[in-house]
């Protein structure tokens, strides 16, 4: 397990350079463990934290919920666990974490 | 509502709480745009992760989207609303009262076919609680449908309630979760049955009243209706038996077993006339051949989605109305059949009764009334006997030790019954465990048995020590008499029979690949099988010779002279049965090497393993034995050496012994006096080989290079072998 983090994780020789893929790490990582809600395809949303994605926008969740699309009149509102989920990037329509989760992450929302 | 309960319940139960702050109240931003540019500038395979996460974690996570896993997009994708069962009632779309007999009749014959589909493995919330009335049958008007919709409820939880006390499924047999659902709890099951039979007294003078009188026109429209009435009357009273049968067996007395032995025959009765009048009900909107689920008035396959677990395999086939009533038939006789242990009294007997129940493969509710009739809750076999005493009993049967006796000074000796009584104590829960392994599924037996070797080696050297000390106790006491491994040969019994039971099942379950045909018949013939004869045989003079004794005082005391009658020895079909198997093993085990000498046996390219790696997981079980020991690879290597024999045999040599052991094991079998199905299953293939092997000794298609096929749809264990 060590040995992968430190091959897939962000290599900190590159500190020293601040190129705009370590800028981009660092973003992400800000986001890492924080709440996030995102739209797919079919219309349903899942809310979770944010764990895990790649270079194909694939994203992991924890603890996710699954809300179905508003205009579903039944049991609309009432969300379903779905526990560790991952949507694939070409399913992601839309993302959003919570605006107080943004202060540690500098970059994400400036122009919002 | 049900529903909201349900979720609310099972979100505790799967530990993943909810977070109050991510409710809708709290502030969203949206970065869709900057998180996807910045994914971009991540690395090709580059995982951008959290410390303590890492690719094992993401490997259980479900992937959205994907049909196979995300049982959350089949509901998305059909055009029509899901309600549930208040709103269906609110917005009309399902009647509580004035149904037409049709309607009755169709909605009966898919919970029918809801029912079936759960007791076989399926979960409820996609079988019977699709019905929308049973969700709540407090709102149906419909007295018939009210009354059936309680007793489906009713069935359903007692049959829970049975599978779940027995004990013998998995999660490949059987799901209990009810998904909070109320299964009529605040009705009695008196009131229930109550309910029925007054729904189908109505119904029987409807029946009556709609009847055929001499003489009368017959008018056609009067005639459908009589034959309505009568489907629904017969579904009703089937209900009713099938209920008023499962809460009998729950009931305590060994007389209820007779009564729902009767009950369900009644039952059986039905089935015809409810196979005759499908037609009349109602059919389901969509094509169900292929299993899709019906959808018809008070059906809602999805109305239960949101219940299931995050994977949950998402697609419940539902049975064919056509299906049911032969599913019905024969679980019916399955339980007819389970009703019967009651008649078998000796341990033994009721060994070899869940054996051959078993072999059949029976439905999880079967099995598990026969286990819940077997034990009862008391902790009594059929809620009479101690388990105790049917294990002394068995020991009589097997061995007669003398301490068990009572012409013997040990049975009235306090040390001796100590010994035997906490020997027999600790006897019983290995035994009852034994029972209860064949009430699984038969691969789960498997696995199950070779758990249980372990205990049984523990018993086994606890009853050498017994054996040991009881002999010495009799030689103090009544010299001329012996008390040599009695309990142990007993011991030693089990243990082979589990253990030749282990590996034959391997064959049934198609584990083993046909290069390992010969070292496991190996194991059985040269090995198991022998040690079982010699245990069986040992076991018979100890009986003769309790026997001789018993004579001799008898004749000390009365100077009758007692005739000598040529009795019948309890143990010597077992005897003969065991010969027949060793020949049958025997003979597939020279078969095997022979065509592994003519290049008729596929080898795979050892890259990984060897043939000793795969030997050794075959037996692995076996280690825990201490008697008989385990054979190991080398052991065996050297014990099936055939340069040994001078000259070495060659292929013709070895087919030629085959065939002699497959006619060994026809002779035997012949010579049984009342053949059972299994004496005929065995020579339906020792036959066929007989003649196979003498034409291979004669060099019949020696140099074809097709490989030769193994049937084994005569005999589960025994294969018929065929050279094309």
């Amino acid at each position: 397990m060590a040995t992968m983090i430190e091959e897939n994780g962000p290599s900190s020789h590159e500190q020293s350079e601040v190129s705009s893929s370590s800028q981009a790490r660092q973003k992400l990582e800000g986001l890492l463990n924080k709440n996030m809600r995102i739209r797919m395809t079919d219309g349903r949303t899942l809310v979770g934290l944010f764990l895990c994605t790649d270079r194909d926008c694939n994203v992991i969740l924890g603890s996710a919920q699954e809300f179905l699309k508003s205009t579903d009149t039944f049991s609309q509102g009432e969300p379903r666990v779905l526990g560790l989920a991952m949507i694939p990037g070409h399913h992601v329509v839309s993302i959003e974490v919570e605006a107080d989760s943004l202060e540690d992450a500098q970059g994400f929302g400036a122009n919002c | 509502m049900v529903m909201k309960s349900t979720v609310e319940d099972d979100d505790a139960g799967w530990g993943l709480g909810i977070p109050e702050k991510m409710k809708n109240n709290a502030n969203w931003v949206d970065i869709t745009h900057e998180f996807k540019g910045a994914c971009k500038e991540l690395n090709l395979g580059e995982l951008l992760h959290d410390k303590l996460f890492g690719l094992f974690e993401a490997m259980s996570a479900i992937e959205m989207m994907d049909p196979k896993m995300d049982a959350g997009m089949i509901g998305n994708q059909v055009n029509r609303k899901v309600l549930n069962f208040e709103q269906a009632i609110k917005e009309g779309a399902i009647k509580v009262k004035d149904l037409s007999l049709p309607e009755l009749i169709g909605i009966i014959d898919t919970c029918f076919c809801c029912l079936i589909t759960w007791l076989e493995g399926h979960s409820l919330a996609q079988t019977v609680f699709t019905c929308l009335y049973v969700h709540n049958p407090d709102l149906i008007e419909e007295p018939a449908l009210k009354a059936f919709a309680l007793g489906i409820l009713k069935v359903c939880d007692i049959a829970r309630e049975k599978v779940n006390k027995a004990a013998v499924f998995e999660e490949e047999d059987f799901q209990a979760m009810t998904y909070g659902f109320k299964m009529a709890n605040n009705v009695t099951d008196l009131r229930v049955t109550g309910m029925l039979k007054d729904v189908e007294d109505e119904l029987q003078r409807k029946v009556k009243s709609t009847r055929s009188r001499q003489g009368e026109q017959r008018n056609p429209e009067v005639e459908l209706e009589h034959q309505q009435y009568l489907a629904l009357f017969n579904r009703i009273k089937f209900t009713r038996l099938l209920l008023t049968a499962l809460i009998t067996f729950t009931k305590k007395e060994t007389s209820s077993v007779g009564e729902a032995q009767k009950l369900v025959a009644q039952a059986a009765d039905l089935l015809s006339a409810i196979h005759s009048s499908i037609q009349h009900g109602i059919q389901s909107q969509n094509d169900t051949t292929k299993g899709d689920h019906p959808i018809m008035m008070g059906f809602e396959p999805l109305v239960n989605q949101r219940l299931l677990p995050p994977t949950f395999p998402r697609y419940a086939k539902i049975i064919k109305r056509e299906d049911m009533v032969a599913y019905f038939g024969k679980l019916i006789e399955r339980i007819k059949t389970v009703c019967d242990v009651i008649n078998t009294t000796n341990l033994h007997g009721i060994l070899d009764f869940f054996c051959e129940f078993s072999e059949q493969s029976p439905c999880v509710l079967s099995r598990s009334l026969l286990q819940t009739t077997f034990l009862i809750d008391n902790k009594k076999v059929f809620g009479t006997h101690l388990m105790q005493d049917m294990i002394k009993d068995a020991l009589r049967y097997f061995v007669s030790p003398p301490v068990l006796s009572h012409k013997c000074c040990l049975f009235n000796n306090h040390q001796a019954k100590d010994y035997i009584d906490s020997f027999v104590t600790h006897c019983s829960r290995p035994f009852c465990s034994l029972i209860q392994i064949h009430g699984h599924n038969r691969a789960r037996q498997r696995d199950k048995l070779g758990h249980i070797l372990e205990e049984f080696a523990t018993l086994q050297d606890e009853a050498e020590k017994v054996d040991a000390a009881l002999h010495s106790l009799l030689m103090k006491l009544e010299p001329q008499r012996q008390h040599l491994a009695c309990l142990g040969t007993w011991i030693l019994y089990h243990n082979l029979r589990i253990m030749i039971q282990y590996l034959l099942s391997g064959f049934e379950l198609e584990l083993y690949s046909m290069h390992e045909y010969y070292y496991i018949y190996w194991y059985l013939s040269e090995f198991l099988y022998a040690w079982l004869m010699s245990t069986l045989s040992r076991a018979d003079s100890s009986q003769m010779a309790e026997e001789r004794i018993m004579e001799e005082q008898l004749k000390g005391r009365s100077s009758k002279k007692t005739k000598k009658k040529k009795k019948v020895r309890p143990l010597s079909k077992e005897i003969t049965m065991s010969q027949a198997y060793q020949n049958m093993c025997a003979g597939m085990y020279k078969t095997m090497v022979a065509l592994d000498m003519d290049g008729k046996v596929h080898k795979p390219q050892f890259e990984l393993d060897s043939e000793q790696v795969r030997y050794e997981h075959r037996f692995a079980p076996f280690n825990s034995v201490v008697t008989p020991p385990p054979v190991h690879y080398i052991q065996f290597k050297e014990m099936s050496d055939l340069k040994k024999y001078n000259p070495p045999p060659g292929s013709a040599d070895l087919y030629l012994a085959a065939s002699k052991h497959f006619q060994q094991a026809k002779l035997i079998l012949e010579n049984v006096p009342s053949p059972d199905p299994e004496v005929n299953r065995i020579l339906k293939v020792a036959k066929p080989n007989i003649v196979v092997m003498k034409l291979l000794a004669g060099g019949h298609k020696k140099e074809t290079k097709v490989l030769p096929e193994f049937d084994f749809s005569a005999h589960k264990y025994f294969p018929v072998v065929k050279i094309i």
